[in-house]
């Protein structure tokens, strides 16, 4: 992982507390049962309100009639929501910029853009989700991964001959061993599935929303 | 096997298949010359590119007599100046669809590649980068389009409003809609299409329409990042027809049908004249305009007066093409030996081949020059004369000389 300055806005462990409005590309980690994401173009961090997101995107995996199940959902964020943010990192515009011009055209014939939001791995002992078989040899559109305590967003994934998944174009947020937050750009990385906590592919529509 | 030590009979023997090394007296736009220009042109053309670097918007007069290689200047500039998109364009030819035609030359000059980009950086000007919850690419065409037309809109007449819609629509359609790409780029690339493959992109008008023609071009030109050359060949045509006022007498007068005041031929060339004016306006276009003399340019000047006098300030001092002189023709011919020999795979041309002109001589050159007064193209039609007589006949080399060396 080639470390890059980054923003932190705020880390609960390393108690990194940032004021103010933020606006840019901003990722933000839930300590919920589904240690779920928020995607969003701003926040909003005071001590008085706590933090105020609008227009996020939140991914994760719910608890549906006993199964988990993937989603993406747009939300209005504010901190008496029951979704305690870990952190919250704006990626500087240089990563993002290299993130943008990673990504791949969407007329290359042979990608696979999913209309809503799938559920592609899920590390779970009860309710264990793995289509890596299924899709391998293809290249999925916008996954989203956890690994370990490390958020991935790719433009694309793609299953290799071993069934494990191969992340192109990816931005990668994680701790290092002392703990302090990280974000990296990475043109590719091959990620054990072992290491995978989920992979949720998100639906091009439910993008659109 | 046959080893041809000397190289003059090998030359003869090249010749005898048939092939003339001087074939073309008259240069198009259409068919690449490699040849550059002699010595004496070197300055004319070192300040024709001093003037297209150093304005951006400009119309540049050159004036030369019939047959002085006006056009041969225009590959000569091509070649030096690849970092330009230059184009060709014969007014002769293209009285109809004037934008379009210009249009299907810039992409042919262009290639494939740099229009993509070209409209794919609009697009983005347009606010297809932006992200969605701070990180996808979900471009929204709808609103992709409102910000174009927000952003271009006053930059048209408001005629050209319907003709901006649909430019809009295909450029945004092209980039942002994966399952419309293949006809779109069909579209971008000046293809005829019907109605049916129209309404499925949901426009009106291909780009044959002239006024679509015109604002893609407008687009394409001011968004490249290469400057753009236009090369108006032949542009006294547009006075010629204004002249044709000239006091004959007709049976017929063409004012009993189309109104006392115009011609048709005159209202065709001012239709011309303000197309080519407003192509002038486009930022990053340079015009060059081939005239055949001054006089011709003093009557484009007063047409254009009488449409738009402004124009008139970003005149340039015309330049001249001057005949050939004396030693221009020695190494005009020495050039195209030389081109020719190497098109016809000869290898280890000696440097010295052709000192002494062969298979002609100096005399013959000098005797050349003086009959066609220095003008490149009786200089080329004299040389294909000659060299059809050593391919043809049954005439030594010697006496074809020697005849050749005699006529004063």
């Amino acid at each position: 992982m080639s470390d890059v300055d980054s923003h932190i806005l705020y880390d609960s462990i390393k108690k990194i507390v940032n004021e103010g409005d933020f606006k840019g590309s901003i990722i933000s980690k839930c300590n919920d049962n589904c240690n779920s994401i928020i995607f969003s173009d701003n926040i909003s961090i005071s001590e008085s309100e706590g933090f105020i997101i609008s227009q996020g995107l939140r991914v994760g995996f719910d608890i549906v009639s006993n199964k988990r199940t993937a989603f993406s959902r747009k939300l209005d964020y504010n901190h008496h929501q029951d979704m305690c943010i870990e952190y919250s990192i704006l990626i500087p515009e240089d990563v993002m910029q290299l993130y943008d011009e990673g990504q791949f055209s969407d007329a290359f014939p042979f990608t696979l853009n999913m209309l809503h939001t799938a559920g592609l791995y899920l590390r779970d002992p009860e309710n264990k989700i793995n289509h890596l078989d299924f899709f391998k040899g293809e290249i999925l559109k916008n996954p989203v991964s956890l690994i370990m305590n490390g958020i991935l967003v790719a433009d694309r994934v793609v299953i290799d001959h071993r069934g494990d998944p191969v992340f192109y174009d990816c931005l990668i947020v994680g701790r290092d061993q002392d703990e302090n937050l990280k974000v990296s750009y990475e043109p590719l990385a091959n990620v054990d599935d072992k290491v995978v906590e989920y992979i949720i592919i998100l639906g091009i529509e439910e993008l659109k929303i | 096997m046959l080893i041809y030590e000397n190289f003059k009979a090998k030359l003869l023997n090249t010749l005898k298949l048939g092939v003339n090394p001087f074939k073309k007296f008259v240069s198009t736009g259409e068919i690449r010359e490699d040849l550059g220009l002699v010595k004496s042109r070197k300055p004319l053309i070192e300040s024709l590119m001093d003037i297209i670097e150093k304005n951006e918007n400009c119309i540049l007069p050159i004036i030369g007599k019939v047959g002085t290689g006006k056009t041969h200047l225009y590959w000569a500039l091509k070649n030096r100046m690849y970092y330009h998109n230059t184009i060709y364009i014969s007014l002769d030819e293209i009285y109809k669809r004037f934008f379009y035609t210009i249009y299907s030359e810039f992409i042919e000059t262009i290639g494939i590649e740099p229009l993509r980009n070209i409209v794919n950086q609009l697009v983005n000007e347009w606010g297809a980068l932006e992200r969605k919850f701070g990180f996808f690419h979900i471009a929204d065409i709808e609103t992709i389009k409102q910000n174009a037309i927000a952003s271009i809109n006053n930059e048209f007449d408001q005629d050209e409003k319907v003709a901006l819609n649909d430019i809009i629509t295909g450029i945004s359609t092209h980039q942002l809609d994966p399952y419309k790409k293949i006809e779109a780029e069909r579209w971008l690339l000046g293809e005829i299409m019907d109605i049916r493959e129209l309404s499925h992109l949901n426009m009106i008008h291909d780009l044959t329409k002239n006024k679509n023609a015109y604002i893609m071009l407008k687009l394409l030109i001011e968004n490249s990042k290469l400057g753009t050359i236009l090369f108006l060949d032949d542009f006294e045509t547009i006075v010629k027809t204004y002249t044709s006022k000239i006091e004959s007498e007709e049976v017929f007068d063409p004012s009993w049908l189309y109104g006392r005041e115009d011609s048709p031929d005159e209202i065709l060339s001012q239709k011309v004249l303000r197309r080519v004016l407003k192509l002038q306006k486009m930022k990053g276009l340079r015009l060059i305009i081939t005239l055949k003399s001054t006089e011709y340019l003093e009557e484009v000047k007063k047409s254009i007066s009488k449409i738009d006098e402004s124009i008139l300030t970003s005149f340039k001092e015309p330049l001249y093409l001057s005949e050939f002189i004396e030693s221009d023709i020695c190494e005009f011919y020495s050039k195209n030996m030389k081109n020719f020999l190497e098109n016809v795979n000869f290898t280890n041309i000696p440097t010295n081949s052709f000192e002494d002109y062969f298979p002609l001589n100096q005399k013959i050159l000098k005797n050349i020059y003086l009959k066609s007064n220095g003008n490149p193209r009786e200089i080329i039609k004299w040389l294909i004369k000659i060299f059809n007589e050593i391919i043809f006949s049954d005439q030594k080399l010697l006496e074809i000389r020697e005849k050749y060396e005699m006529q004063q």
